[in-house]
């Protein structure tokens, strides 16, 4: 019989609950081309994020992954309009070299907006290790920063022997793997045991049972952090599905906010 | 768990599946516990033997399982009537005999085309009876490509699409919705996608959706805080919980 948590009750009965703010550690931003988004704009995203209890949203816009015309001039522009919820990884396509660097050597002065980097491997055609990522890699690993990676199962740039490579490589740096390379779950879970700065996040992970229950059962709560790929993706859909989990309420808080808040801390200074 | 929009779940499955699944409701004792552990009133259930073992098999397994179950109601899994193997005589007597109130079609996993040609006959009596057919885009319906001509052939018919995919689905569901009134959507992936209810809402109204989550494979909770929290009016809410499916099994003549 599945656990009814107290937060559980508070979440189905209650409009808001303000002592369990969600951190959505993997959000997006934008139009895309193979399908229709029901919000685009920052200000959609402020207001979801708002109704739907939502403290933080750590996004990438589609543009700063797509567009290398546009590059993370959305990201930029997104966060400052909104910076009470939003804040965004830079994103980093390595087929423009000279524009990484760019990026990576204004970081600083856009520390009001970036927390760290997000990487799309498939979508650039390039493993998460290709050389031209390293001055994302290198910085994020000097400043302990958290790097968002689209993983999964074992595919050859972003599956879990690829993120091994990094992982290796890059010991400080806060790995999140978005989607925690899906389907290959049991080689993302030895990525957490074997890496301590390794973490798994839910997006597409919850469209099944049995995961996050599996993910808990082995590794405990600590190194998973809530994500929903929004504008994909719906919070409270999301935020259903954990609490369906079974889990207690200090798991589901960890999950919520908590190890999310220990991953943006230095970060957010 | 305090929910009381009265939940009627239409896409829920029983049986143990021939790979490892996640906790399945090996009985409809077991789901009946896992309904009322959640808050879901109601279901409409179908066996995972229909689609993987023999639909003819699958249908008496379920009609065994929920006879006695007065919140279950079943759906059949149906073949061409040309083969015998499930569509005989006495078909839709025995039907509401079993408390079946709607079918199931695996047209790409079972070999068969879903058309005029094979199913003619059969399906203008399932659109005159209204009995709801359902087809799940994610196993095994042939893709939107099927589900365009099958509604072209037969525009009356009472469509429930499940599952419509991982992905937004508007570009595909909302012309179905705009051309062939008898169309529903099946909410559970609707209200994955972020805003998918809300929009669904406001073009079509909340009368063209109907609760379902996935069970045993998605969570219960997951498509019902999607539904609770949606930003709709309550009165929407309580259609697609529960009130759009009681209409349609209302309408049913068996």
């Amino acid at each position: 019989m599945k656990k009814t948590t107290r937060l559980k009750t508070a979440f189905f009965s209650k409009t808001a609950v303000p002592d369990c703010p969600i951190c959505d550690m993997h959000g997006h931003m934008g139009p895309y081309h193979g399908l229709r988004m029901n919000r685009e704009t920052a200000a959609e995203a402020d207001a979801v994020l708002a109704r739907a209890g939502i403290r933080l949203m750590v996004f990438c816009h589609h543009s700063a992954l797509v567009a290398p015309e546009i590059g993370n001039a959305d990201n930029i522009r997104a966060v400052r309009a909104f910076p009470r919820r939003l804040r965004a990884y830079c994103g980093v396509n390595p087929n423009y070299p000279e524009q990484v660097e760019r990026d990576v050597a204004s970081f600083e002065s856009n520390s009001d907006v970036f927390v760290g980097f997000k990487l799309h491997p498939s979508m650039h055609g390039a493993p998460v290790t290709d050389a031209r990522n390293a001055p994302a890699w290198q910085l994020a690993e000097t400043r302990r920063l958290p790097v968002l990676l689209h993983t999964w199962g074992a595919a050859p740039t972003e599956g879990h022997p690829a993120v091994r490579r990094a992982a290796e490589r890059y010991p400080n740096a806060k790995i999140l793997l978005g989607h925690s390379c899906h389907g290959a779950w049991k080689e993302a879970m030895q990525l957490v045991k074997d890496f301590p700065n390794v973490y798994l996040e839910l997006c597409a992970v919850m469209d099944e049972r049995g995961i996050l229950e599996r993910f808990v059962g082995e590794l405990g709560s600590g190194r998973i952090v809530f994500g929903t790929d929004y504008p994909w993706f719906n919070h409270h859909y999301y935020i259903g599905a954990v609490l369906g989990a079974g889990l207690g309420d200090e798991d589901c808080r960890n999950i919520f906010y908590r190890n999310a808040e220990k991953i943006l801390k230095p970060a957010r200074g | 768990m305090p929910v009381s929009l009265g939940f009627f779940d239409v896409n829920l499955c029983l049986g143990l599946p021939p790979r490892a699944a996640f906790r399945p409701a090996a009985s409809a004792r077991d789901l009946a516990r896992a309904m009322a552990a959640s808050g879901i009133k109601r279901g409409l259930a179908w066996h995972i033997a229909q689609r993987e073992y023999a639909p003819q098999e699958g249908n008496r397994m379920l009609a065994a399982a929920i006879a006695g179950h007065k919140n279950l109601h079943g759906c059949w899994t149906i073949l061409p009537p040309q083969t015998g193997e499930v569509i005989t005589p006495g078909f839709f007597r025995r039907m509401k005999a079993r408390g079946i109130m709607a079918l199931r079609a695996f047209p790409a996993l079972h070999n068969f085309l879903l058309n005029r040609a094979v199913f003619g006959r059969f399906l203008d009596e399932v659109s005159e009876r209204r009995i709801p057919l359902l087809l799940s885009v994610e196993h095994a319906s042939g893709g939107w490509q099927a589900i365009y001509n099958l509604l072209a052939e037969f525009p009356g018919l009472t469509l429930l699409i499940c599952d419509t995919g991982i992905w937004n689905t508007d570009r595909y569901t909302w012309p179905l919705l705009e051309a062939y009134q008898n169309v529903y959507l099946e909410s559970s992936l609707v209200s994955l996608e972020d805003g998918g209810l809300e929009k669904t809402v406001e073009r079509y109204g909340a009368g063209r959706l109907v609760f379902g989550s996935g069970f045993p494979v998605r969570y219960f909770e997951a498509a019902m805080l999607a539904v609770l929290k949606a930003d709709i009016p309550p009165g929407a809410k309580r259609k697609i919980a529960c009130e759009n499916i009681e209409g349609i099994i209302k309408r049913i003549r068996l």
